[in-house]
């Protein structure tokens, strides 16, 4: 039998999903085989998984999470290497959608792979009956359907796909890996086209494409209604067609036409639109191509230009009059029942989606929990169909559908009056065809707030923070505020935690449910404060933000900071204030103050340079360590993953990495228990800092980056006094010893000289005006 | 008796003493305005509101406008007025050189504007919504309109309206019904019927240019779907001379409290020709351009009227002799003591005296930067006006008007009894003072523009112009050996300031109906701290003026004691807004509306 753990991985295909599957994986720091075939005449024989590999390290967003992590994929190609599969525990199929290729490979794959050593394949239009075709029971036992979504490092979505033959344990095992080492939400999917995901999506697109033609709306109106008031991604239809490729559209309505059964709905819509087929014959293929129902005409000034549905001609993008008011905030009954056309075009899109995903329930998804996170983790939609026919009203959604003469799901007459999902003690259920209410249940080790949330109020909160117990003495820090930001009601709430915590608990996690752990402190705030002169207040706040971190890090108890997405600035600071970091592998994080004029001002340069001096192989002497924070901080460089966070020394060696954002939680609270016993808190640093020399060293190394052009006058200013606190500030020298209290004074005295500098307070507010840094 | 002599010393004080340090500079474009030019034309201005307005004033109220088979009369001797003042070139006083006007600073103009509006309200109706329309008209018309009408209303041949309200709307213009059809050409048929019309139709110009708000036949319901037109009472032949009438009729003249050689009219438009000003759609953009330049004349007639009162009550304290003075006899010839010996009529006319030299120099300050925004050369200047002109409109308009009423009426009591009577001529400033409280948005308009609009908008930029001057000039003083004690006094309204501010950025960001019940007394806050600002200023310059012994020392001596009284006696007001403000919405909304 096979063994449970999966410790190599061999990905065939380096096309663009192949690729990013093997890139994930060595992001998990597994080490994994990528074949391509050779190409006629190669000279280099590996030259298409080489080259692959080659063209990731350049992509953005990046498919590997560090440099070390593209060190651990090995390249090769398919008929010299084939035999190494041997090694692997794993291997995915990622080549072209085409059977016979595909069936080939199997056979090739059979004679060489162990027993037990699981095979998939990423298709996303082949029945798995037709894959496994002509190959023995052992080679069906092992094999599987993977279906990854695109990019493959930052899709949570992967659809698993079991045959009749396939061995549940194979499959437990790839799941396993799935999940906590790739990070991914495995939805099962039976195995009928399209999955789940695409099969909706792909309606619900061509849904949008013909009311649009048929109702003579013009594609903004389009994308502004099926868009941002459905809860769906921004771009809307028209604007999702133009970056998956125009020349998408025809090849997944051919698979699904040919292969759905025949009266399935989407017989009923699936059409050709010859504008779409004159565009991509005109090679206006979207995005990628010369341009799509949007594009940017460079002849006339850049101008954006949008297609006219009726004449096909482009003319400049309009401004249109979208939905208001409740409709634009995501009541879908007020958006669908809007006058004119925009709830007629909101109801035709989105109610038939709607009635089509419901329909789905059993064929092609166990359970309607599986259909919405489908649709949330592979469309980005807020809400999944049957938390949007939640939002509707099951009954009103029948009944409407039932109006018009058209079938009604089995699971709306089901519901009848109730919804598809309720809470009921703490607990959230969803409700099955039988008429009974489930339990919704997560993998063991998958833990939200948003779960803790359902079954208890919070020990205390206010404005910007709350404080929740998250079970077995742990308690669990939350920022509340927009986008997290950090204010004095957050340092408030960490003031009357510490006690609380030390009196009643054994330990505290920063953490919270958000795709942004915080982006820094307020600056909305904070520039209103400038704006009126409340410097006192301003400097109460430092100074606050301050004893608020050194409070936590002195606390009698352990605190693990438990960070995903952006942790900036502040939000960074207060991951340095804790005794242990577990952070979601997907991690923005850095010191940026200097972005906006300022220097970090609530601990962040001691709690940094202590860092850099403890971290292993680092040269004597006070130099070596301030140079490093030095370099980081006035560049504001940010992690563009919990790996180079790493590097940058934010996290530390005992600090963790958890691949799937669902398991952060559950991660940092264990982290936090096995931190409990016996546990001191760390003693105060004492620091030595380089006085006038290092400062001198400093400023010539920034002169440098100003005569080459990479650093502005001011940049200039702000990395002196950055380079002031870290150097000492004049006060001190290379002899002195520098208390903590002393390091936080300079600190503090520093970030209110830059606030009161006209040119940072601009900098300030063009962040906040247009989310870009200025570079005055 | 309406006495009114133009304060032209504490004028030159505020245009060239009292904000030489602004940081809006001096500014290159306007430098052929030298001092000796400027205070020449002053001295002009103060003669035609003399000689010439002021002796109307009263006439004009009693006579009013008339209407009689379509056709305004101004009341005796306004024609004749208006000639002269338009032939003296006072109508293009502050225009664009461009379209024939001279070009002055606006921190000279509004100056002259208020020795207009002191001398005669009604009168200064007439050029200050023609200047008013060729703004509007300037900024958003296309060049055919601006080069057919703007030389004619510039040098004041012609005149202009703005016409907003209807019978159902005037703050929610949103609801307003007037049509436009387009014509095919690029002019369109306006029908419709508007009300309050200031100028709407009078006898003092060949031709009048209305600028209406109307609705194209597919525009969107609310103010989005409002677009601006310009019509005249005559359509313009090819010569430039008036042709033939353009639909334009008076309904009616309305019979109002006050201001009443100022006719106000009823115009109904029937399928009168005009043309779009602007873009379809962005009326109200064009209108508030047009009205945010009128918000601060509307002030700057609050504090007009607000001197007349004052110059009269001095007059009739001085004159009127009843009892004698609480500290012994001080007109010992006389039968009794002239009434400007008691302490309580002091406090009136002091009221008064330190509302409206507080109004004056804070008027000064965003005359500057009037100037500024126009001719700064430097951006960030520029843009620093701008931030400055946005925050503090709604307090000019509302503070300087509510003032100038305080001190009508507290004119009409140093009279007492004859003050209620028609010939003291005092009580007509209470009636004219009162509409400018009400007309270019009301008041309570005003303290919801600033806090709803102007003090979020930015994460609050717009008061930064306001508020560093402040407060750095508190940094910089709260130690001067003579006036510490004033500035400490600044320093504590300044940080109630501060205070409510904050609280209320948070609390109406929760409810707008926090802020909104905050809004009247915010603005008043505001306003003081202002005038304290720019009293404690004064004091420490007239003390240096006094130290170097300039010769003045009647004047600077005064100037110093009404910055004293006015942080003694109505500086404390902004304790009293601070509280009310701390106080929240709610006991202002505790009754249902059928208690009422």
């Amino acid at each position: 039998m096979s063994d449970t753990i999966i410790k190599k991985v061999c990905v065939i295909g380096a096309g663009t999903m192949g690729a990013g599957i093997a890139a994930q994986v060595a992001n998990a720091g597994v080490p994994v085989l990528l074949l391509d075939i050779v190409p006629k005449d190669a000279t280099n024989r590996n030259v298409v998984a080489e080259g692959a590999v080659a063209k990731m390290l350049k992509t953005e967003p990046a498919p590997f999470m560090s440099k070390s992590a593209a060190r651990l994929v090995e390249t090769g190609n398919i008929e010299d290497h084939l035999e190494k599969v041997a090694e692997c525990d794993w291997v995915i199929e990622a080549v072209i959608e085409r059977l016979d290729i595909k069936q080939g490979l199997y056979a090739k794959l059979e004679a060489v792979k162990r027993e037990g050593t699981a095979v998939s394949s990423n298709t996303s239009t082949i029945p798995l009956a037709n894959l496994v075709e002509g190959r023995s029971d052992a080679f069906k036992r092992d094999f599987l359907i993977t279906h990854f979504f695109n990019p493959p490092r930052y899709m949570r979505l992967m659809e698993i796909v079991t045959g009749a033959d396939t061995d549940a344990a194979v499959a437990a095992k790839v799941e396993q890996f799935a999940d906590v080492s790739l990070g991914k939400t495995v939805v099962k999917a039976k195995d009928t086209p399209g999955f789940i995901a695409n099969r909706i999506g792909t309606y619900w697109i061509q849904l949008g494409l013909n009311a649009a033609f048929d109702m003579g709306i013009p594609v903004e109106l389009a994308d502004a209604i099926a868009g941002k008031p459905m809860g769906v991604p921004k771009t809307g239809v028209f604007g999702l067609v133009d970056l998956v490729g125009i020349d998408l559209m025809p090849h997944l309505q051919a698979s699904l036409t040919s292969t759905l059964p025949a009266g399935d709905l989407y017989h009923g819509i699936a059409r050709d639109i010859p504008l779409i087929n004159k565009m991509i014959g005109e090679g206006y293929t979207g995005r990628k191509g010369k341009g799509g129902f949007y594009r940017l005409n460079k002849e006339m000034g850049r101008r954006k230009e949008t297609i006219d549905l009726a004449t096909g001609e482009y003319r400049e993008t309009i401004k249109v009059a979208g939905p208001r008011g409740a409709a634009a905030r995501g009541d879908l009954k007020a958006l669908v029942e809007s006058q004119g056309e925009i709830g007629a075009y909101a109801w035709a899109v989105l109610g038939d989606t709607l009635a089509y995903a419901a329909s789905l329930v059993p064929s092609a998804a166990d359970d309607v929990v599986a259909v919405d996170d489908a649709m949330k983790l592979g469309y980005n939609w807020k809400a999944g169909p049957f938390e949007m026919i939640d939002k509707l009203g099951a009954k009103y959604l029948a009944e409407r559908l039932a109006a018009e003469g058209k079938a009604v799901p089995e699971i709306l007459t089901v519901a009848g009056e109730r919804p598809l999902y309720r809470i009921e003690n703490g607990k959230r259920q969803f409700l099955g065809l039988d008429g009974a209410y489930r339990d919704v249940v997560r993998p063991e080790g998958v833990m939200r707030l948003a779960d803790v949330k359902l079954s208890s109020k919070p020990i205390i909160r206010n404005a910007s923070a709350a404080l929740w117990d998250i079970g077995d003495g742990v308690v669990c820090l939350e920022f509340t505020g927009k986008m997290n930001a950090l204010d004095g009601e957050v340092m408030k709430l960490i003031g009357q935690a510490i006690p609380l915590v030390a009196a009643q608990y054994k330990a505290l996690v920063v953490y919270n449910d958000a795709d942004t752990f915080s982006a820094g402190a307020n600056l909305g705030l904070a520039l209103f404060a400038v704006n009126i002169a409340a410097w006192s207040e301003i400097e109460k706040l430092v100074a606050g933000g301050q004893l608020a971190y050194k409070g936590l890090k002195y606390a009698p108890f352990p605190v693990v900071g438990a960070p995903a997405g952006m942790a900036l600035g502040g939000g960074c600071e207060i991951l340095l204030h804790c005794d242990a970091i577990q952070a979601h592998a997907e991690l923005y994080c850095g010191l940026v103050e200097c972005g906006v004029g300022l220097v970090p001002g609530w601990g962040g340069n001691g709690e940094m340079i202590e860092r850099w001096r403890n971290a292993p192989g680092m040269p004597k002497g006070p130099m070596p360590a301030v140079a490093k924070v030095f370099e980081m901080v006035s560049t504001a460089q940010v992690s563009k993953s919990a790996q180079q966070a790493r590097e940058m020394m934010i996290l530390r060696g005992d600090d963790g990495i958890t691949m799937n954002r669902d398991r952060l939680l559950h991660d940092a609270k264990q982290k936090a228990l096995s931190l409990v016993e016996g546990y001191t808190p760390p003693e105060a640093p004492e620091f030595r800092l380089p006085g006038a020399g290092g400062r001198t060293a400093l400023g010539l190394a920034v002169e440098g980056f100003h005569k080459r052009g990479m650093a502005t006058d001011y940049d200039v200013v702000v990395s002196g006094v950055l380079a002031d606190v870290l150097t000492g500030g004049g006060e001190f020298d290379l002899v002195d010893t520098v208390s903590e209290g002393e390091l936080l004074k300079l600190e503090r005295d520093a970030f209110m000289g830059r606030l009161r500098d006209a040119r940072s307070v601009a900098r300030v507010e063009h962040m906040l005006e247009t989310g870009k840094p200025l570079r005055n | 008796m309406q006495v009114y002599e133009a304060p032209l010393r504490d004028m030159k004080f505020v245009l060239h003493e009292l904000h030489t340090d602004d940081g809006f500079g001096n500014l290159e474009a306007l430098e052929e305005f030298t001092p000796d030019l400027v205070d020449a034309v002053l001295e002009e201005a103060a003669k035609v509101a003399q000689e010439v307005l002021l002796p109307l004033n009263r006439s004009g109220d009693i006579e009013g406008c008339t209407l009689e088979n379509g056709v305004v009369r101004t009341p005796k001797g306004f024609k004749e007025a208006y000639d002269m003042f338009r032939e003296g070139g006072w109508c293009a006083l502050a225009s664009d050189p461009e379209w024939g006007g001279q070009g002055l600073p606006e921190t000279v103009n509004k100056l002259t504007e208020e020795m207009i509006c002191s001398a005669n309200l009604s009168f200064s109706l007439y050029p200050g919504l023609t200047h008013g329309a060729t703004t509007a008209i300037e900024g958003y018309a296309s060049d055919a309109l601006k080069q057919a009408y703007l030389p004619k209303m510039v040098e004041g041949t012609w005149s202009g309206t703005m016409c907003l309200t209807e019978p159902h709307c005037g703050t929610d213009l949103g609801l307003l019904r007037t049509k436009a059809v387009p014509q095919g050409d690029d002019s369109y048929k306006i029908s419709g019927a508007k009300i309050f019309i200031s100028a709407g139709e009078h006898d003092l110009t060949e031709n009048i240019i209305h600028l209406v708000l109307a609705r194209l036949p597919d525009a969107d319901e609310g103010v989005k779907g409002i677009s601006l037109f310009l019509v005249p009472k005559f359509l313009p032949r090819e010569d430039g001379t008036p042709g033939p009438s353009n639909g334009v009729s008076v309904a009616a003249i309305e019979h109002k409290m006050g201001l009443k050689a100022s006719a106000t009219c009823q115009l109904n438009f029937d399928e009168s020709i005009g043309w779009l000003v602007g873009k379809p759609g962005k009326g109200m953009e064009a209108m508030f351009k047009m009205m945010n330049t009128e918000r601060v004349s509307v002030g700057i007639q609050g504090l007009g009227v607000g001197e007349a009162a004052y110059q009269s009550a001095v007059w009739y304290a001085k004159e009127r002799v009843q009892g004698r003075s609480l500290s012994g006899v001080k007109n010992p010839k006389g039968p009794a003591d002239p009434i400007i010996v008691h302490p309580d009529v002091r406090r009136m006319l002091m009221t008064a005296r330190a509302y409206n030299e507080g109004s004056r120099a804070v008027g000064a300050w965003v005359s500057r930067a009037l100037d500024a925004e126009k001719h700064a050369t430097d951006p960030a200047v520029k843009a620093r006006a701008e931030d400055f002109i946005a925050l503090m409109t709604p307090v000019v308009k509302a503070l300087f008007t509510d003032c100038g009423y305080e001190s009508a009426n507290l004119a009409v009591q140093v009279y007492g009894g004859h003050g209620y009577i028609a010939e003291s001529g005092v009580e007509q400033f209470v009636r004219d003072a009162r509409i400018a409280m009400i007309y270019e948005g009301t008041n309570g308009i005003q303290a919801l523009d600033l806090v709803g609009r102007k003090m979020p908008a930015h994460a609050g930029r717009y008061l930064r112009a306001f508020f560093h001057p402040v407060s750095d000039f508190i940094a910089a003083n709260k130690e001067d050996a003579t006036f510490g004690k004033m500035i400490e006094g600044l320093e504590k309204a300044f940080g109630a300031l501060q205070l409510s501010t904050g609280t209320i950025a948070q609390k109406g960001m929760k409810d707008p109906e926090e802020a909104g019940a905050a809004a009247t007394d915010y603005l008043r806050l505001l306003g003081l701290v202002a005038m304290g600002y720019t009293f404690a200023k004064a004091a420490l310059i007239a003390k240096a003026r006094l130290d170097e012994g300039t010769g003045e020392a009647a004047f600077y001596t005064a100037k110093i004691g009404t910055a004293q009284f006015f942080f003694d006696r109505l500086l404390p007001q902004a304790t009293a807004a601070f509280l009310a403000i701390k106080s929240g919405k709610a006991s202002m909304m505790a009754l249902d509306a059928d208690m009422f």
